[in-house]
């Protein structure tokens, strides 16, 4: 027993390739009973421009986490139309991680999430609406101040403005300062809207 | 200006949290007196007027350009033997004791070392497995270790290196692996043969799907070169890559923990390290 | 000194819940999300947890369900969220939180419900705000 140098390639049980690597070959696979296969499939579908609809079916009914990872990071590669829709509607899942999942996946996303964003500000259900707020975070974009400032002037929901104020703190220029005051008016029995609204003040004033 | 071109401490916070989030290095406070220095000369270069006038532009700069470059100025970008030595200590310590205990079959249990970049990493884990590793008697091991750049992979198989690369290595160890060759020195023809050097692009799904079934990944100082979404694509690759059981070994300033959410924490007395779990499938 | 860690992945949420528990004179570290939590638990023992719901990787139910399954000495857990619905509530104690507090966060409530888990107001009158 020692060192030894592996075959020339790597041994493949080849369990999860029996079936074909094209679509309709992937598309099976995706629904096969070996997570690990599920995995494969969902990661080989990058390279397919039409595979959104079918891996948004899967991810509804998916219940590995490991493989609903893999198809939201696909899905985010793809970022079509059906791709953004379907994160979208995670975003009303009870489940927490998926939620999450898809919040960190439409961040990466900054022009295809912008035509739902509006709606999705809109939204009736204040979680929905936290959620929005928390895609803007990393979202380059450049409506995403307007955006925000628009948030804390009218939404009438505490934690809503909560977190929008936190991204103010870092995105917001001048133009966020008179709402800003308006926002520790409105809330003036509001501690923690009183702490961010005068943090994100100081750092745009330092600027 | 003196005034602005100090990194105030809230500024040290920021960008300490945006490089974080960006690249998945940490820096502790210990770190400061680095990290601002690295910031000012990036400062000074890009006759940025002030830290908020710097980090604005690498925030939203369109074409990442001096993100790139400081990441690159962050990352000491030297490699030589026995780098990290803490890792290897907790190969053999901690993490192999706990794959054989596991494994009842006998078989071959296979390291990939990933990026290999002229080889210093993966002939350094065979040299420390030969040395400290007392069940080498017992197991067989292969070690795997790939890069995406050909002309470097054909440097790793040559196995010839300056003084800077074996400077930390014991006398007796390059007395024992190693020849003169000139002002080189040469690795020894048994080691070259034991470690297979391969091209892959982490990224391309077909490249990974060749590379499987590892008990341990070393993948230090690469994923933070990736944007967000490639860096969750690679960790779920080499998730697939792994035996269940297996473990991953990052960089010392990364953590998975802002990668990936499908490896757990490991804490063993010498490195913490990412394990896909036994029962996982 | 006692060791509390912080939780949430809003960098604004955890310089607040930092400012009101150094004032009180606790040690405060904090983490980004779940798994980043179990690394700091990893290197250190807390005397107490202040943990957000919806984090990326890791949500504040995994974190506690993680922790309550280790073979460790276990401190309290305030889980703070942003919604006040039953079965948030539900979810957060069977994930093993020792209590329930809904944002936006009062200073001095903050306060007296740490000060109460940790065992240190014995006069009854509450915290000092």
């Amino acid at each position: 027993m020692a060192l030894k140098k592996p075959a020339p390639t790597a041994p493949s049980s080849d369990d999860e390739r029996r079936l074909a690597r094209d679509l309709p070959g992937l598309l099976s696979a995706l629904a096969a009973a070996d997570p690990l296969a599920r995995r494969w499939a969902a990661r080989d579908l990058a390279a397919h421009p039409n595979a959104s609809r079918a891996l948004v079916d899967r991810l509804r009914i998916e219940t590995e986490p490991s493989v609903s990872q893999v198809i939201l990071t696909t899905l985010t590669r793809l970022g079509d139309e059906i791709a953004v829709a379907g994160l979208t509607e995670c975003l009303r899942s009870e489940d927490a991680m998926l939620r999450n999942a898809a919040i960190e996946a439409m961040k990466q996303l900054p022009d295809e999430v912008a035509p739902v964003m509006e709606q999705l500000l809109k939204d009736d259900d204040p979680d929905v609406r936290i959620f929005a707020v928390d895609v803007l975070e990393s979202l380059r974009h450049p409506r995403v101040e307007e955006w925000l400032i628009r948030v804390i002037a009218e939404d009438p929901h505490v934690n809503v403005c909560a977190t929008a104020v936190d991204l103010l703190g870092e995105v917001g220029s001048e133009r966020a300062v008179p709402t800003l005051h308006a926002l520790k008016a409105r809330f003036v029995d509001e501690p923690y809207i009183q702490f961010a609204a005068d943090l994100a003040l100081k750092r745009i004033a330092q600027g | 200006m003196t005034q602005a071109r100090m990194i105030s401490d809230e500024d040290f916070r920021k960008f300490r949290e945006f490089f974080y989030r960006k690249t998945g290095m940490l820096f502790e406070d210990s770190k400061r007196y680095f990290v601002d220095k690295r910031l000012l000369e990036r400062m000074d270069a890009t006759d940025s007027e002030s830290f908020r006038a710097y980090f604005t532009m690498v925030r939203f700069q369109a074409s990442g350009e001096e993100l790139q470059t400081l990441i690159n100025a962050m990352t000491v970008n030297e490699t030589y033997f026995f780098r990290e030595e803490y890792q290897f200590r907790c190969l053999v310590d901690s993490m192999l004791e706990e794959i054989v205990t596991h494994t009842r079959q006998q078989r071959a249990l296979r390291i990939w070392s990933v990026p290999s970049s002229s080889g210093e990493e993966p002939y350094g884990i065979a040299i420390y497995l030969l040395e400290h590793w007392p069940r080498l008697d017992d197991w067989d091991i292969e070690i795997v270790s790939s890069d995406i750049d050909t002309e470097i992979l054909n440097q790793a198989r040559r196995g010839r290196y300056t003084h800077r690369s074996i400077q930390n290595l014991p006398p007796s160890l390059l007395a024992k692996y190693f020849r003169r060759d000139g002002d080189h020195y040469l690795i020894d023809q048994e080691l070259r043969e034991a470690v297979d050097f391969t091209r892959v692009n982490v990224s391309d799904a077909a490249d990974m799907r060749r590379h499987r079934h590892f008990d341990i990944i070393f993948c230090r100082n690469l994923l933070i070169y990736f944007d967000d979404l490639s860096r969750k694509q690679t960790a779920e690759s080499f998730y697939d890559a792994l035996n269940p059981g297996g473990f991953i070994c990052l960089g010392h300033s990364e953590s998975m923990s802002r990668i990936s959410s499908l490896f757990r924490v490991r804490k063993f007395p010498e490195a913490i390290v990412y394990q896909k779990p036994w029962e996982a499938r | 000194m006692k060791r509390i860690l912080v939780i949430d992945d809003a960098a604004t949420v955890r310089l607040y819940h930092r400012s009101i528990l150094e004032e009180l004179g606790f040690e405060v570290s904090e983490a980004v999300n779940g798994l980043e939590a179990l690394e700091r638990v990893a290197e250190g023992d807390f005397d107490l947890y202040l943990v957000d719901i919806n984090m990326p990787k890791l949500d504040g139910y995994g974190f506690l369900r993680e922790l309550r399954g280790k073979d460790m000495p276990q401190a309290p857990a305030i889980m703070v969220s942003t919604e006040a619905g039953a079965n948030d509530q539900k979810l957060a104690f069977l994930s093993g939180a020792n209590l329930y507090i809904v944002k936006p966060v009062r200073p001095e409530r903050l306060a007296s419900h740490v000060l109460t888990l940790l065992g240190m107001t014995s006069n009854g009158r509450g915290a000092p705000s």
